[in-house]
């Protein structure tokens, strides 16, 4: 039923999510588990993927929220790349780009946390 | 641009489960793409009332998918589109929220509180009628979430 899902993909370092589909109040529980899942396991380098991502709600932003300052802390960081313009522009109104690394492309995500 | 309206007032009906919001969301694009809106203007009313919904369905009906809402949209005057959302849990004004510091909300780890900040700057207009000072007739008395969207 639910029109959302996650692939990840480790490389070496760094744990990218790529997700597609719909990220709403139902569906941002399951973002959170596998997030947990990857900081869990040791990973502090996380990119997300929003190539396919077709709409996110607020539940959505929130996931990246709980994880932030954690990951930081011990010198990761979650970025985030490629988002349609519909779901930049939740992010923008929320003045996230303030309080996040977004990028254009994967590999400028990639670039930033081997400099 | 001035248009008439195909539809006058339609009505979903909605429980407390957040699977229902996949149905909420299309159930305003449809009507709010009908009346004329374009994509940015459709998304942003379906943003603005998922938001809602979300709220109501978690903090409210706590996820009991046995307790009902309703979905109510119609258009005002040819140019605006108007939705509201009745429910009958315990009144809370969503517009008493403070809008988040999102600095704060990191430290704290955070992750709700967006979602009435959202419908604030995407609305043109956002009221809040709790169920005892809400007027519908003769059904029974509820909370009413009033959101106003102008076609240009």
């Amino acid at each position: 039923m639910s029109k959302f899902s996650i692939e990840q993909k480790n490389n070496g370092s760094t744990e990218v999510f790529y997700l597609k589909g719909f990220l709403d109040a139902h569906t941002a529980p399951e973002l959170e588990s596998a997030i947990a899942g990857a900081i869990a396991a040791g990973q502090h380098r996380l990119v997300v993927n929003f190539n396919d991502l077709e709409y996110i709600s607020s539940a959505g932003l929130g996931v990246f929220m709980v994880f932030i300052e954690e990951v930081r802390a011990t010198g990761g960081d979650i970025k985030l790349t490629a988002m349609k313009q519909k779901v930049y522009t939740v992010f923008d109104l929320l003045g996230f780009p303030m309080l996040f690394d977004i990028t254009e492309k994967e590999e400028e995500a990639l670039a930033k946390f081997s400099a | 641009m001035s248009k008439t309206a195909s539809f006058i007032h339609e009505r979903l009906t909605a429980s407390g489960d957040t699977t229902e919001l996949e149905r909420i969301r299309q159930f305003v694009q449809d009507k709010a793409r009908e009346f004329g809106f374009s994509e940015p203007g459709i998304h942003k009313i379906a943003l603005a009332v998922d938001e809602a919904c979300s709220n109501l369905i978690r903090h409210s009906y706590h996820l009991d998918h046995a307790r009902e809402f309703f979905v109510d949209i119609s258009p005002q005057d040819d140019d605006a589109l108007v939705i509201e959302i009745l429910d009958n849990g315990t009144s809370f004004d969503p517009l008493t929220v403070p809008a988040p510091d999102l600095k704060q909300y990191a430290a704290q780890h955070r992750k709700g509180g967006f979602g009435v900040h959202i419908i604030r700057m995407v609305m043109d207009a956002v009221e809040y009628f709790p169920a005892e000072t809400s007027e519908r007739g003769n059904s029974p008395q509820m909370n009413r979430l009033r959101l106003v969207k102008k076609l240009n």
